[in-house]
């Protein structure tokens, strides 16, 4: 849009010039200096707010695209904000400030969270990565504001959180069905159209927690991983996943990527997907099983209630919630798969349901030295094996627990065997 | 009826502006149209936007602290970009050449920060951020004066070019990237501000940043360059017509070459006023102060103390949006885009009232 005015500009000006050449200057008086004075309101107390009520919380949120979208990333945290806030009976309209559309940049963060610390908020979640250094050094300087930044890795012991969630648990149960219809379908290829690969963590661990489930069922399945180098690219999301398909054959497509282009694709060539972030069943009837799925709202109810609890001491804000970095799983509903399909495969639910058990119950986790067998009708046995990356190296012994969740969230630079970028 | 529409000779001074101010506030109620659809009081939303929300605001100071951030990377490169604009050189790369001075700004301050004084070094990022600029558009320059090359699509092309290259940095870890952070497992820019920044000067708790006086310097300097100095009347009268400037015995090619170097060492130097504000680098640093440099030094009509004007008013409209979006949920800071393509749209037309007359012919009626 500016550039196309821009450019206009240019045009214009290259045909209007000739004629305004006796211009001159408006009153020079006008000439703008920041005479102004800033009003520096003499040390008003920023933390004097008194909150008696338990639900006068002002809750402020730093998003990267439109508070307006309908779909994609910014549209999941701004569900899970407002349903967080209706279930605690906090008003919308009232009670929540956003700036949206903020870049990755420092001095536009920054410049954002002043406006909701001006606002009055008393929380400021930030949802995107590169939010990190200046949440970090607003933390400092707004010791009475809480802050908590999604998918960093920052913290402090009081006003300061991180969150993020095991996705890749849900991504091992959507791994599981898609193993299962490969099965059914007698078809080892899976495609996965990914964001990223080993680049980032948070991409890393969803192919693998894919591909480990689906293996769980389908011990000779293979995904096949196309990266897109861009979070989100909506043509190249359904050119990638059409490739997948045609090149390798793939008979179950998922993806790590904003839009349902790849279920879309799936559909149009007569094979099967699973989504993420949300359902994407209504996109792509024919073809989709079940989707990874986040329920931010648990996160953000969560928060919210903790920076309730803090009754206007915000350093207190870490200790409520326990612990600097939140990292919710299937345990907490933070993630889980969508409704099961008519597409899946027969006993899909049943072994779904039994992964699910596992893993919320704690006796299991994705990235350990046991692997689980899923058979045909459902049944669930575990099996002590090492976990191989797919260059041959151990990443886990035979037996051993599950890698830890630094290296989940934050350095997991590996994919796992049976996995192969195309 | 007919309708002729007759060049004016002149237009006075107070019409002129009394078209002007028409033409913004013809922007407004359309914009308040808009809002009202939105069911958003226009009234309460302008009152917030023009005010930035800083009626009320406990941290009011810090409200104009980033108002003036926002303000001094785009008045400098709007000026920037006036003095190619008045020699009809066609400089769309103020995206560009505000990212590799950047980056330059970025690189020197890595290598200097904390090894030398801080003046020393913000000086020599100035100077390094002014010259990658430079001759970034001094490229262009040569091409059309060599082979006669459109500079339009060289500068916009460019600009990509540029951006790209900045990507590439911020996403290759390597020992000579000295740019990223080693500490991140994930690429990210690290910060350089605690080694080296901007000192402002304090009032109160408001803190003045130097970078705002140097604008102000800037463009006082670019006013007189422009309007008192020989080469100042060269650009006006390459300007006008080449072939004048052949007759009258100006060496063209230089005075192209000198001027399209000379805009974009100014917008080098934006850049370094940004980054060494900022103290990090990012993909978004520009703001878009290229596009929109653009378009103020256009509203402006190139004049120098109008650039500074309407970037006031322009950065009023952007951060201004921003702060009243907040409240209203139903409106998000695209608003701000919005509006600003409705003003440039209603200035155009009171810009061509004020150049052509509308007449109404009735005799050609029959």
């Amino acid at each position: 849009m500016k550039k196309l005015l821009a450019l206009m500009m240019a045009l214009v000006l290259a045909f209007g010039l000739v004629a305004c050449g006796g211009s001159k200057t408006p009153a020079p008086s006008n000439e703008p200096t920041p005479s102004t004075q800033p009003s520096t309101e003499p040390s008003a107390e920023p933390s004097a707010e008194p909150s008696a009520e338990p639900v006068a919380l002002k809750v402020g949120a730093v998003y990267i695209n439109s508070k307006n979208d309908t779909a994609g990333y910014t549209f999941a945290h701004h569900n899970g904000i407002t349903k967080a806030m209706a279930e605690l009976g906090l008003d919308v309209n009232t009670q929540l400030a956003i700036v949206d559309e903020v870049p990755e940049d420092d001095t536009a963060v920054r410049s954002a969270i002043d406006t909701l610390v001006g606002e009055g908020c008393d929380i400021i979640f930030g949802i995107s990565f590169g939010y990190i250094n200046a949440f970090a050094q607003a933390a400092e300087d707004y010791p009475e504001v809480i802050f908590s930044h999604g998918t960093g890795y920052l913290s402090n012991d009081t006003n300061f959180n991180n969150y993020f969630g095991r996705a890749y648990q849900a991504r091992y149960l959507a791994g599981v069905a898609a193993g299962l219809k490969s099965l059914e379908l007698g078809n080892n290829n899976l495609g996965y159209v990914a964001a990223f690969s080993t680049e980032y963590a948070e991409t890393c661990s969803g192919i693998n927690g894919f591909a480990l489930g689906a293996q769980s069922v389908n011990p000779d399945a293979v995904v096949y991983v196309k990266s897109l180098g861009a979070w989100a690219d909506e043509q190249n999301e359904y050119a990638f996943a059409e490739e997948l398909i045609n090149t390798y054959n793939c008979c179950v497509v998922t993806q790590h990527c904003d839009s349902a282009q790849p279920q879309i694709a799936a559909a149009n060539k007569g094979v099967f997907g699973c989504g993420y972030n949300s359902d994407m069943t209504a996109d792509a009837p024919s073809a989709h099983l079940t989707a990874a799925i986040w329920n931010w709202n648990v996160y953000y109810r969560t928060a919210m209630q903790a920076a309730m609890d803090c009754a206007g001491d915000a350093s207190k804000f870490v200790e409520k919630m326990g612990t600097p970095a939140y990292y919710g799983g299937l345990a907490e509903g933070f993630v889980d798969v969508s409704p099961l399909t008519d597409n899946c495969a027969p006993n899909t639910d049943k072994a779904v349901a039994a992964v699910k058990d596992l893993i919320v119950s704690g006796q299991w986790d994705v990235f350990s030295g046991v692997k689980l067998h899923v058979a045909a009708d459902g049944t669930v046995t575990t099996e002590a094996a090492p976990l191989m990356d797919n260059a041959g190296n151990e990443i886990v012994a035979a037996g051993g627990p599950s890698v830890e969740d630094g290296v989940i969230t934050g350095t997991m630079n590996y994919l796992v065997q049976g996995v192969q970028m195309g | 009826m007919h309708l002729h529409v007759i060049k004016r000779d002149s237009c006075p001074g107070w019409k002129k502006a009394l078209l002007y101010v028409g033409a913004v506030l013809a922007a407004l109620v359309l914009g308040g149209i808009l809002l009202l659809a939105l069911g958003v009081d226009p009234l309460k939303y302008y009152g917030r936007m023009f005010t930035m929300g800083m009626v009320g605001n406990k941290i009011a100071y810090r409200v104009f602290e980033n108002y003036l951030k926002v303000f001094v990377p785009l008045a400098i490169t709007s000026v920037a970009l006036s003095l190619a604009f008045k020699m009809r050189f066609w400089n769309i790369g103020g995206e560009g050449q505000f990212i590799l001075g950047a980056v330059a700004a970025a690189w020197v301050a890595f290598l200097t920060g904390g090894v030398m004084p801080q003046g020393v070094a913000l000086l020599l990022m100035c100077l390094a951020a002014m010259v990658a600029s430079g001759l970034y558009g001094l490229v262009v320059a040569a091409l059309k004066v060599k082979f006669g090359t459109n500079e339009t699509l060289l500068t916009l092309m460019l600009n990509y070019v540029a951006l790209y290259f900045l990507m590439y940095l911020g996403e290759t870890k390597a020992s000579w990237n000295i740019l990223l952070d080693p500490k991140s497992a994930r690429p990210v820019f690290a910060s350089f501000g605690k080694m080296v920044s901007f000192p402002g000067i304090k009032f109160g708790k408001f803190s003045l940043n130097i970078c705002v006086i140097l604008t102000f310097v800037v463009g006082i300097l670019v006013f007189i360059y422009l309007k008192y100095t020989k080469h100042g009347y060269e650009i006006a009268v390459v300007g006008d017509s080449v072939g004048t400037a052949h007759y009258a015995g100006m060496k063209v090619n230089t005075i192209v070459l000198r001027t399209v170097f000379l805009s974009a060492c100014l917008i080098g130097l934006a850049a370094a006023f940004k980054v060494g504000t900022a103290g990090i680098l990012s993909t978004a640093i520009t703001d878009d102060v290229g596009w929109t440099g653009v378009i103020v030094a256009w509203l402006a009509q190139l004049n120098t103390i109008g650039i500074f004007l309407v970037s006031a008013l322009i950065s009023v409209l952007h951060y201004g949006s921003t702060a009243a979006a907040t409240t209203f949920s139903a409106v998000d800071s695209s608003f701000a885009n919005m509006l600003q393509g409705v003003i440039l749209f209603t200035v155009l037309a009171a810009d061509f009232l004020i150049r052509f007359r509308v007449v109404i012919d009735k005799k050609g009626e029959k």
